[in-house]
């Protein structure tokens, strides 16, 4: 039972306004961009084709040449130079936005668009990195795990079969050592490779044996937020969106695919004058009385493996299916 | 908000479904079967489905909205999955590794070569790639993608699969089919057999002719257990293609390699599969005689996007059904919404 008090409250006399917008906007949420960093970025002209050439000559054999006094030259050799071509591709988003919405929101929808849009750049072009690493590089079953499934779980050993793979084919690290420092529960990084990995592997990652969590690097300075951790010559980095398929290990489990890779292993080439089109189509253009108006977001990107010798990588399962 | 008319087109039903490729996707589309509208009987005679900007409205997957004949030739309005369970429209926008459908298991797969599955009432075409999982007597076939060839109701081949020497057949397992081509082509493929010869013949699992071309370069990744280890990491040049038999010529001598052996079903558990190979550019060469230059088909060799387009498939066949009995004319129209 209640009682009429006579005091005004909230219950008998609600605000004119019920909601009043927070000093600042949520965050949009953003998947981790691990896809894009270490690659080599190139550059391609504007008109003059959509394909770029990006050319190596390979060494010469070691093999002889010794002069034996006999006045004979060595057999000369002729050096093979190796294409590797990429084509440029042009993707795009666009929101269309009526008036009304530019006129009743708080302020500045228009902006608050463009910010979306430029995130949708990084987002896209992070996943078109994953595609290439996912669709055109060998890699190796892991075997080392004890789930009992064909890949198994990652091990220690699979981790540095890919290690002797990259130095077999004299693969160069990528990121340099962090020295030791006087502090507990630390230890040193050495020169390293660089893994990506998909978020769902953390838990498995953090039990291979000799891992390093990355709070337990000596020094945090320069430290990417997608790192994760450092096994054997690799640091990890973690991404929701790292690559994976569902439903075709042994036992049907998803299995995970970690790109593991070095220096010019892969490349990635931006269109001069195309690599971020923001444009704004005013409302008389796009509707016939002025009331749509339209934001789009544009990029050409090229991509390409460009040495498949200085990367590898796994495909894993997680301990716990997943 | 108006609609663009995107594509349109007309097909002779054979019976089965139909998969109708659809550039720029869709978020409407229809289909009249022109040869059961005008007849008297039970028949489909058109359906509709509505694309994912409908919201609530859109149609689930299998489903969509049906026109048929009741017996009396009066016409009836239901859905697809009222009557007649997934078989109406199956609709694919993004690049899917797996197609959308469930897994389907098989009953056999013969230690031949090449390897025959049986598989009771499949669906597939010559020409589709499926993989393999849970299969029982061939471990080390799981995770596998093949392509088929042919095919009968209940039975396929598997060219690339020389399964002769195999310790057993498979007795059971499940399959998927796939995406025939990756988000990102020139893509790798998975290795069955590699020759010992002066210009080594390497076997896989698909047709590669689809994928590669004279000239380009691929680099071989050769696993512990699987032999050959001398292969592994080499690069070596595309020299012919063989389509029929999903070989290739390389120009590396093997003779003296070690003898490449495809796991045994034992080994599966601990061999780290698959042999694999992947693209490695290419070497632009001419020869004066011929004047045929290799290494220059950019068509090929150049990274690009998979070919993948969204795409619809019409449910199976039947009277019930979107793509009605054999023979019949269907005329469909995809749309897409402007804004």
């Amino acid at each position: 039972m209640s009682f009429p008090t006579g005091i005004t409250n909230i219950n008998n006399f609600a605000p004119e306004l019920p909601v009043q917008a927070a000093e600042d906007l949520l965050s949009t949420p953003m998947f981790n961009l691990i896809h894009s960093f270490g690659v080599d970025l190139h550059h391609a002209e504007a008109y003059i084709g959509k394909t770029t050439r990006m050319s190596r000559f390979e060494r010469l054999s070691t093999d002889g040449g010794q002069l034996d006094g006999s006045g004979i030259d060595p057999a000369s050799e002729v050096p093979v130079r190796t294409d590797i071509d990429a084509t440029m591709e042009i993707y795009a988003k666009s929101i269309v936005t009526n008036e009304q919405v530019v006129l009743y929101e708080n302020s500045k929808t228009l902006t608050k668009f463009t910010a979306l849009l430029g995130q949708w750049l990084r987002e896209k072009e992070d996943l078109l990195m994953r595609d290439l690493f996912s669709s055109s590089v060998s890699y190796i079953n892991c075997t080392g795990g004890t789930n009992g499934d064909q890949p198994s779980n990652i091990s220690l050993n699979d981790v540095n079969n890919i290690e002797t793979i990259l130095l077999n084919n004299d693969a160069r690290t990528m990121l340099v050592s962090i020295d030791a420092e006087n502090k507990f529960s630390t230890g040193p990084t050495r020169d390293a490779f660089i893994a990506l990995a998909s978020t769902n592997l953390t838990n498995d990652l953090q039990k291979v044996q000799g891992v390093l969590l990355k709070n337990a690097y000596p020094a945090q300075q320069g430290l990417r937020p997608e790192e994760y951790c450092s096994i054997s010559r690799f640091r990890f980095f973690v991404s929701s969106k790292g690559a994976k398929t569902p439903g075709i290990s042994t036992l049907g489990r998803t299995v995970y695919t970690i790109p593991m890779y070095g220096l010019e292993a892969a490349a990635k080439i931006e269109q001069n004058s195309y690599t971020a089109v923001i444009g704004y189509r005013p409302p008389w253009v796009v509707s016939s009385v002025a009331q749509n108006s339209q934001l789009y977001a544009k990029f050409a990107i090229a991509r390409a493996i460009t040495n498949q010798n200085w990367i590898s990588g796994l495909n894993t399962t997680t301990y716990n299916p997943s | 908000m108006p609609f663009t008319i995107l594509y349109g087109d007309s097909f002779v039903s054979d019976g089965t479904a139909k998969k109708i490729l659809l550039p720029g996707n869709a978020d409407y589309f229809k289909f009249v079967n022109q040869t059961q509208t005008p007849l008297a009987g039970t028949t489909c005679i058109a359906g509709e489905w509505y694309g994912a900007k409908f919201g609530a409205g859109a149609t689930a997957v299998n489903d969509g909205t049906r026109w048929r004949k009741a017996a009396s030739n009066a016409v009836l309005i239901d859905t697809f999955q009222t009557a007649v369970a997934s078989n109406g429209f199956t609709y694919v926008a993004t690049t899917p590794v797996i197609e959308a459908q469930n897994a389907a298991a098989i009953t056999a797969i013969t230690a031949a070569t090449p390897a025959v599955v049986t598989q009771a009432a499949h669906g597939y075409s010559n020409g589709d790639i499926i993989q393999f999982y849970g299969t029982t007597g061939m471990l080390q076939i799981s995770g596998l993608n093949f392509q088929i060839s042919g095919v009968t109701a209940n039975s396929y081949t598997l060219v690339g699969l020389a399964a002769a020497g195999f310790a057993a057949p498979a007795t059971a397992g499940f399959t998927r089919r796939i995406s025939k081509f990756l988000a990102v082509d020139p893509q790798f493929l998975f290795i069955t057999a590699v020759s010992k010869a002066t210009q080594m013949v390497v076997t896989f699992s698909v047709d590669p002719s689809a994928y590669y071309v004279v000239g380009m370069k691929m680099e071989f990744s050769i696993p512990f257990g699987l032999g050959m280890t001398e292969l592994n990491s080499l690069t070596g040049t595309i020299l012919s293609i063989n389509a029929a038999t999903y070989q290739m010529t390389f120009d590396i001598n093997s003779t003296a390699f070690t003898t490449f052996v495809f796991p045994v079903s034992a080994q599966a558990a601990l061999t780290p599969l698959f042999a694999t190979a992947a693209p490695a550019g290419a070497s632009t060469k001419r020869d004066p005689n011929t004047f045929v230059e290799t290494g220059y088909n950019f068509q090929y060799q150049a990274f690009k996007t998979g070919q993948f387009t969204p795409y619809m498939v019409l449910g199976g066949g039947g009277a019930g059904n979107a793509t009605g009995a054999i023979g019949d004319v269907i005329n469909y129209i995809a749309y897409k919404l402007e804004n």
